[in-house]
């Protein structure tokens, strides 16, 4: 008698037994479909769950990384009214100084600082068009540490705060427009070169800037949601000149102001290891410098890793409801496992009078629990994929919101990976119950 | 030349909650290359206790039997299923067929459990016994679409694929009626004819008579064994010629 390779005759065996088991879920697509619906909803989740968690987790590495991950950034608050001094002054003195800028220069490991004045949204004009938008005013090194781009012309250089003869004080009138302001003052026409008005001095455009994204909240009161597009960039220098330090807010007749100098400082530090102590020096800075703690250091590190640890999180928990969908699923296929064994004594007990040994009665069952959960976890993936790419989709189109996924291809093999495994670790007790079934009695089954 | 089935005093008891059956009381019996032996008495005498004995599928508490060379009666669960499949063919009362496979994989299920591939050569001997049993046009139908006699027929083709020491019949007949039964029994002693070697178990005298040898059970033991002259396969084959 001619003998194959065992591992031939093993394929052929489970090939055969593969399309046996597909051909008998086919026959009874209703009984198989309820019995691994635990699978599908567990693959399901499975993929669709990671999907989201890494969709959030990208758009804050995103995030983080449009603030720059070696920056900090220093901001000025306004401290809560604490009523100690009994005379109100019209005007509350807080924040970032150009003496605390200069302090931190001093620190060894900074590479670069941004001052940042920031005056509240007002008219920004030119002819009959009309915007709302913040006024920045900054220094030239604004571009490199916000990886700014431009859509034309240049942005702030140094030469701009210097002496210039844009009017009588010497301050150079020159302006950067936030895309939005440039599209909405300039419909038609480049705007390099032309003027637009900013509380009542005219400035010169001599550059545009690409569409920014907005960068997200964090938690605390640090660091709000900002968006760029409706920004004008000036000078500092001009800024001070053009605007002073104090600003005035008019609320019901009163009439009550605020005196700031720098509303924010962005720092670059030399080194990705460097950004934690160097936050922790400023810090240190600033609490002996002000009375008040009319300051806030945000190091976007930090967020990083916060993203990391609420992405663990995430992921832990992604493993228990995983896990406690596809035991229930795992538990379903051992149910109608065991049914179709006691339904199929009769079965058994032929092919084991036929030459069937026990191990092709649990492999033959083994394989048949195996094919049912993969194909149900095939079916998990679709469902997954639906989901992930469904859902936002809906969500954009019906809510308005945005959604972020990002589906992980590893997720995929992983899920049907595991409904395999879910398929031997139930199909197993009902396989070997099968297997120890007596031929006589099985026969004899009706 | 030894016989195929030698078996020597077998006994074979079941324990009970409290009693102990002594089903086979010393059992000893040699069956020839070639013969068609009819195994008769009434239920509750041992024949069917002696039919799953001689089918490797129960051990005997006592007693040896040599199936060809070999003595099966000490042998562990996994060396009689290669018994079974390699030296044995069974034909059953109820047909025993898969209802999921087709006539052809039905014939082919014995090849599954011998350590080889199946090829296109087992695939046409296949094809080949399903047309000696007369259901060559039958090939892709399933038991349920078959006739009782056509389902018996293709367990007989299943029975040869592996081409068997012993074809091992429990009342084959017992579910047809008179016509289809002598079909099948003239299907059988055709195969006996050919040299095939066939135990069957009856309790009807007619069936029996088809037989070249008759044994009758009673109470765990042998009553009588006879052997019949004149078994009625070789008159039919004979008036055909």
């Amino acid at each position: 008698m001619n003998s194959d390779s065992p591992l031939l005759v093993l394929w052929d065996k489970g090939s055969r037994l593969m399309v046996l088991a597909l051909r008998s879920l086919w026959l009874h697509k209703l009984r198989a479909s309820l019995s691994v619906l635990g699978i599908i909803i567990g693959t399901g989740a499975v993929i669709s769950l990671m999907a989201f968690g890494e969709g959030s987790m990208h758009d804050a590495l995103e995030d983080i990384k449009r603030q720059g991950a070696t920056n900090i950034i220093v901001r000025s608050i306004k401290p809560p009214d604490d009523g100690s001094s009994q005379r109100r002054s019209f005007t509350v003195t807080y924040g970032l100084t150009y003496a605390d800028f200069e302090r931190f220069q001093m620190v060894s490991s900074v590479v670069g600082s941004v001052p940042m004045r920031i005056v509240d949204p007002q008219e920004i004009r030119r002819m009959q068009y009309m915007h709302r938008g913040r006024v920045v005013g900054t220094t030239a090194a604004y571009q490199n540490i916000n990886k700014i781009q431009l859509v034309m012309g240049r942005f702030l250089v140094d030469a701009d705060e210097e002496e210039g003869d844009g009017d009588d004080v010497g301050m150079r009138n020159v302006c950067v427009l936030g895309s939005d302001v440039a599209e909405a003052l300039f419909p038609f026409e480049s705007p390099l070169g032309q003027s637009v008005v900013l509380n009542k001095h005219l400035f010169v455009v001599v550059g545009v800037l690409a569409e920014r994204m907005p960068t997200g909240a964090v938690g605390g009161s640090s660091v709000s949601a900002e968006e760029f597009n409706n920004d004008v960039y000036i000078p500092l220098r001009t800024c001070r000149g053009r605007y002073g330090e104090r600003i005035y807010i008019r609320q019901s007749g009163a009439r009550s102001g605020e005196q700031v100098e720098l509303h924010q400082v962005t720092l670059t530090v030399s080194d990705m290891d460097k950004v934690r102590i160097t936050g922790d020096a400023i810090r240190d800075l600033l609490e002996r410098n002000h009375i008040k703690k009319d300051w806030g250091v945000t190091v976007p590190l930090d967020r990083l890793e916060a993203a990391e640890r609420q992405k663990q999180r995430f992921t832990v928990l992604l493993v228990f409801i995983a896990s406690i969908s596809l035991f229930v699923g795992g538990i379903g296929i051992m149910n109608i496992m065991l049914a179709t064994v006691t339904e199929r004594t009769r079965e058994i007990g032929i092919r084991r009078a036929l030459g069937a040994k026990r191990r092709d009665i649990t492999f033959q069952f083994l394989i048949e629990a195996i094919v049912q959960t993969s194909v149900g976890g095939l079916f998990g993936v679709l469902l997954g994929l639906g989901i992930v790419y469904g859902v936002p989709y809906a969500a954009e189109q019906f809510f308005n919101s945005h959604l972020p996924a990002k589906l992980h291809v590893m997720s995929i093999f992983l899920s049907l990976g595991v409904s395999i495994c879910v398929g031997v670790l139930f199909g197993w007790y009902p396989a070997q119950r099968a297997s120890r079934l007596d031929p006589i009695e099985a026969l004899r089954h009706e | 030349m030894p016989g195929v089935v030698r078996i020597l005093d077998l006994v074979k008891n079941y324990e009970l909650e409290a009693v102990t059956v002594r089903a086979l009381r010393g059992v000893s019996l040699t069956v020839d290359e070639g013969d068609f032996l009819a195994l008769m008495g009434p239920s509750g005498s041992g024949k069917s206790t002696l039919l799953n004995l001689l089918g490797c599928l129960d051990r005997p508490t006592s007693g040896n039997y040599y199936l060809g060379e070999e003595d099966v009666s000490e042998m562990e669960d996994d060396q009689l299923s290669e018994i079974r499949s390699k030296y044995l063919g069974f034909v059953f009362q109820s047909y025993n067929l898969l209802a999921q496979y087709t006539v052809v994989e039905n014939i082919e299920v014995p090849l599954l459990y011998q350590d080889r591939r199946l090829s296109e050569e087992t695939q046409r001997r296949c094809v080949e016994l399903a047309e000696l049993v007369g259901l060559g046009d039958r090939l892709d139908h399933r038991p349920m679409q078959l006739s009782g006699g056509q389902q018996q027929r293709v367990a007989i083709a299943r029975a040869l694929v592996n081409d068997p020491h012993l074809i091992l019949a429990d009342e084959p007949t017992g579910n047809l009626d008179s016509r289809t039964s002598d079909e099948i029994m003239h299907l059988l002693a055709k195969l006996n004819q050919a040299g095939k070697t066939i135990i069957m178990v009856t309790h009807e005298t007619d069936i029996a008579a088809w037989a070249r040898r008759v044994v009758r059970m009673r109470d765990g033991h042998i009553e009588s064994d006879e052997p019949n002259p004149h078994p009625n396969g070789h008159i039919a084959l004979v008036t055909r010629h």
